[in-house]
């Protein structure tokens, strides 16, 4: 098959899927929709009413090690092309690819020294 | 004719997998139950939550769906058995399995609960963990391939399966795969004890039903995924290669499940420090580690 | 028979012979798939000896999936307002089933009522079934409504917060309008009409942006339009700091000014916020784990001030406990020995054999009577026994949360067993008691998980019981659940050279008067009880417990913690909520 057939036959999967998932709700509606009580529609918190939104700024803790992820996840990206001509080229590319994962990991080692990688 | 083929195996495959949740949970094996709490799930109300992102409250459990069916759609259970063998099948697993992140933050996002808000953010940081982990091993396994498609890969293992060439990145795929599906130890997100159901919490009805058969089937998914790349896909004498895949995927599964079992719940910062100064070293001993044995051996 | 009420079903049959065959096969798909929500909790169904998934229902965590309330003995008013809450939160069709006691008044009737036993559960659990399988959905259906899901509206003055009416208008004092307090029916929907209005607006402008900042339009304009209930809120907070027991939490911000609506950078939102450990302002949210909570005791309400997912404060208050002392009762209300004995033990589900033995004990002495060699055996035997049985039902409540359902499962299967056991299956159980304690110390994460997690303060007092006597070796979590596990083997070898374990029974006193004091090691910690018998009846008596020197602990504990570990130290004292005096 070629690449578009492949890649439409994948489409059509996801549209496959998702139509039968929306079916699967209209059925369930016909059934009955859900009732509308109060505090119903309210987010079970354990018990207790609390209507108040938690959208907002969310202290997340990882930023460290997220900025490290970048620059690795960039990584991965040249690595893929290079994993599939490595045993052709031979040795040549265990030096050309071992060189810049050296540095990145020297960057890991560094990130590391200054607290980069903790909870924050 | 194949895609029917392959989306039955996966719903059994879920189905066998629920079967075996409900025996350890509960001592007794009854297999229709699972089919009669997807028909209850249908049956009850769908409640939405108040004021929510209604977007992506409805989106979450439809993206994780997908996402793992198109991750199976990519993997051979036989040479011939496969939705869409891409020319860049391998990466075309990683590529769908990230939106697992996304379908989770808009799970715990969209219901504007804290509970849920909490174990969606919970897991970008787990993701940002095991991300690496599931990356580099697949790397290292299309090497040895010289290629990223994925019955080549399992044919390249027809001599010797890549759980012996390369273990290391056998145990680390391992243990991201499980990070990745969320299931215990690694079940922050919907964390019982800490976050009363997390990003499963808000989800009745229906769409309860489908974040279920979704979380299901991207465990059966990722086991597939570790058949295809460690354990040699098909291969294996006298029984048919649909038949071998089938075995292996359904064991590594069940391992998980029973891992999850009998290990407490790992704290987030313990993951993420793990897999940062312990796991990512390791992934690139292993690319070395593989680079070097595939010159030097034959 | 059964149940006089319907059972609260979804909504009408609008198609009623077109889908009855669909309906007959989903009433008994609700019958096969059975989840109960367990009010107060967990740990109270296990102390009264309920094997719930033995019944074929599974334990849910959340209201959302559960459709069973199963309310184990009897509730408090505040408890049954949680119950109703919790009730109004469940997906229909949803069931009631009391046992041994009354329903709350909030709730409708109870689908099914039973005693309180293994057996009549099990009864109950096989009466829903049919009941589910043959009428899970009606013709018509009523709202359940209960007074505790509406909160009251007050329009309160910004500047005088003692000016509270109930209509708007103006104040009195200075003629400022009044604003509303405490966001009720109406102001959700006030929020849902902007919210609509700005999600119009953030689809026009998002077409441009990605995904990232589309998701920074949309919350700040929904900040926008909460902060502008919050700020009047948070005025008042500043002045008054008198909530008067509503569920407020939300943001806590200083009164900033937002010009114009409009597009508001996170920096500029929370600009006024106090500052996190690492320098940054973020939103902090006030949660409830509250009263009914997966791995928590039943009845802690347990309210946490979140940073993103680390904790900044912590309180912990008790919906379900026991008033402490009784001064001059009334002759109408005063009980005589025997009755006391009932009330305090049945006011403590998770320790009542304990406090029976405390009663007895203070009652003799009240009477004079001389120590009882002859019962002491049998005595200790039973406080020994409850010891086991309560450490146990701890460890299974750790396993929930942990997410270590090995050890939930095997902690609850054990505790049923030794709960009524004698002393030769208590010898019998030995060997798997003490493989419990192996398999435990050899769970590979456990460790790490434990250690340094609710590391008491060096100056804290008034510690009692496991946790004091772990106090020493570190006082973290991991020491006390050591310290409980020897415990267990303590009282294992106590109850083989002792008697039979036997329920404490009162020796006969007779109507006497007079004043007396025991204590009893309680598994949590000591108890003291000193009561004053006038002719056989108790004047007054005063009750310290250790709880309600524990519960103090937990702000001090939970400051600075990452969600997870503030949940577990909590959980690692073992509070008795019902055992925190009032």
């Amino acid at each position: 098959m070629s690449f578009l057939e492949l890649y439409s036959l994948l489409l059509a999967l996801v549209v496959g899927i998702v139509a039968t998932i929306l079916g699967l709700y209209g059925f369930v509606r016909v059934m009955g929709s859900a009732r509308g009580e109060p505090g119903k529609d309210v987010p079970a918190s354990s018990g207790v009413l609390s209507r108040d939104p938690v959208w907002g700024r969310y202290h997340a803790r990882y930023y460290g090690y997220a900025l490290l992820f970048l620059a690795f996840d960039m990584e991965m990206a040249f690595m893929y092309p290079w994993a599939v001509v490595y045993k052709e080229v031979g040795l040549v590319a265990l030096y050309d690819m071992g060189v810049f994962l050296a540095i990145l990991f020297l960057g890991l080692l560094y990130g590391w020294s200054q607290g980069a990688l903790r909870r924050q | 004719m194949t895609v029917a083929i392959v989306l039955l195996a996966l719903l059994g495959s879920a189905w066998l997998l629920a079967v075996i949740e409900g025996w350890m949970a509960t001592g007794r094996l009854s297999p229709a139950a699972p089919l009669f709490r997807g028909l209850a799930h249908l049956g009850r109300e769908s409640i939405v939550p108040r004021s929510p992102d209604r977007v992506f409250f409805e989106a979450a459990p439809v993206l994780l769906l997908v996402v793992a069916v198109l991750g199976m759609a990519v993997l051979p259970l036989a040479p011939d058995l496969i939705i869409a063998d891409l020319g860049t099948g391998a990466l075309f697993v990683n590529a769908a399995l990230a939106y697992v992140l996304v379908a989770v933050i808009m799970a715990g996002w969209g219901p504007d609960g804290a509970y849920g808000m909490i174990g969606g953010w919970r897991f970008l940081g787990q993701l940002i963990a095991y991300s690496m982990l599931i990356v580099m091993p697949i790397t290292a396994v299309a090497m040895r391939a010289e290629s990223l498609v994925n019955t080549a890969i399992v044919g390249s293992q027809a001599g010797l399966w890549n759980i012996v060439y390369q273990p290391l990145g056998f145990v680390l795929f391992y243990i991201a795969a499980m990070a990745l599906a969320f299931r215990a130890p690694f079940d922050l997100p919907s964390a019982e004890g800490e976050l009363g159901g997390g990003v499963d919490a808000e989800y009745t009805g229906v769409r309860l039903a489908v974040l279920r058969l979704a979380r299901l089937t991207l465990v059966v998914t990722l086991a597939s995924a570790t058949t295809v790349f460690y354990l040699g896909g098909w291969h294996g004498p006298l029984l048919p290669p649909w038949a071998w895949s089938l075995i292996k995927t359904l064991a590594v599964a069940v391992s998980m499940l029973l891992v999850g079992h009998y290990l407490p719940r790992i704290r987030e910062a313990d993951l993420m420090r793990w897999c940062w100064v312990l796991g990512i070293p390791l992934a690139l001993l292993n690319i070395i580690i593989v680079g070097l044995l595939i010159l030097v051996v034959p | 028979m059964t149940s006089d009420h319907p059972i609260n079903t979804t909504g009408s049959r609008q198609r009623q012979t077109r889908f009855a065959a669909l309906q007959k096969w989903v009433s008994r798909a609700f019958a096969r798939d059975l989840s109960c929500l367990i009010v107060p909790g967990q740990d109270v169904a296990l102390a009264h000896g309920l094997n719930v998934s033995a019944t074929g229902m599974r334990v849910g965590a959340s209201p959302r999936d559960a459709n069973v309330l199963l309310i184990v003995g009897g509730l408090s008013e505040k408890m049954g307002e949680v119950a109703a809450v919790l009730y109004a939160q469940m997906p229909r069709p949803r069931t009631i089933i009391v046992l041994g006691g009354t329903t709350p008044s909030s709730l409708p009737g109870a689908d099914v009522s039973a005693g309180l036993s293994q057996e009549a559960l099990a009864d109950a659990v096989g009466r829903l079934k049919r009941a589910l399988a043959e009428g899970a959905f009606a013709t018509s259906a009523e709202d359940f409504d209960a007074s505790v899901l509406h909160v009251k509206i007050e329009y309160v003055c910004p500047m005088h917060p003692e000016v509270v009416e109930d209509e708007p208008g103006s104040c009195p004092k200075c003629g400022m309008d009044l604003v509303a307090r405490e966001a009720g029916e109406s102001a959700p929907d006030h929020d849902h009409e902007h919210h609509h209005d700005e999600h119009q607006h953030d689809h026009e402008h998002q077409h441009h942006g990605h995904e990232h900042e589309h998701e920074h339009e949309h919350c700040h304009d929904h900040e926008d339009q909460s902060h502008h209930d919050h700020k009047h809120h948070s005025e008042h907070e500043h002045s008054g700091h008198d909530h008067s027991g509503h569920e407020h939490g939300g943001h806590d911000h200083g009164g900033h000014d937002h010009g114009a609506s409009g597009f508001m950078s996170m920096i500029e939102v929370t600009k006024d916020l106090p500052r996190s450990a690492d320098g940054l302002q973020m939103d902090w949210l006030e949660v409830p784990f509250g009263p009914v909570f997966p791995g928590l005791p039943g009845g802690l309400k347990l309210t946490l001030t979140l940073d993103g997912d680390g904790v900044t404060e912590g309180q912990a208050t008790s919906l379900v406990g026991v008033t402490s002392e009784g001064e001059n009762i009334e002759e109408s209300e005063e009980m005589d020995a025997e009755t006391f004995i009932g009330y305090l033990s049945a006011a403590i589900p998770l320790a009542p054999v304990s406090y029976r033995l405390l009663v007895c004990l203070a009652i003799e002495q009240a009477a004079g009577l001389e120590d009882d060699s002859a019962n002491a055996g049998a005595r200790t035997g039973a406080l020994e026994r409850e010891r086991i049985a309560s450490h146990l039902g701890w460890l299974a409540q750790l396993g929930r949360q942990l997410g270590f359902a090995w050890l939930t499962q095997r902690a609850a299967t054990l505790q049923l067993q030794v709960r009524e056991a004698n002393r030769d299956s208590l010898a019998a159980l030995e060997p798997a008691l003490h493989k419990l304690t192996i398999r435990l110390g050899r769970t590979p994460l456990l460790k790490s998980r434990l250690k340094g997690v609710g590391l008491l303060p060096t100056d804290s007092f008034g510690l009692r019981g496991p946790v004091a006597r772990a106090a020493d070796e570190g006082g973290d979590a991991w020491a006390r659940l050591w310290q409980r596990l020897a415990e267990i083997s303590a009282s294992l070898d106590l109850i083989k050279s002792g008697g039979e374990p036997e329920l404490p029974v009162l020796r006969d006193v007779g109507d006497v008067s007079g004043t007396g004091e025991a204590t009893v090691d309680t598994p949590r910690g000591e108890a003291r009880l000193s009561l004053k018998l006038e002719r056989g009846h108790v004047k007054s008596y005063e009750l310290d417990t250790a709880c309600s020197q524990h519960i103090g602990l937990v702000p001090k504990l939970v400051e600075g913690q990452e969600l997870g570990d503030a949940l577990l130290a909590v959980g690692s004292l073992d509070l008795s909520p019902w055992e925190v005096t009032s």
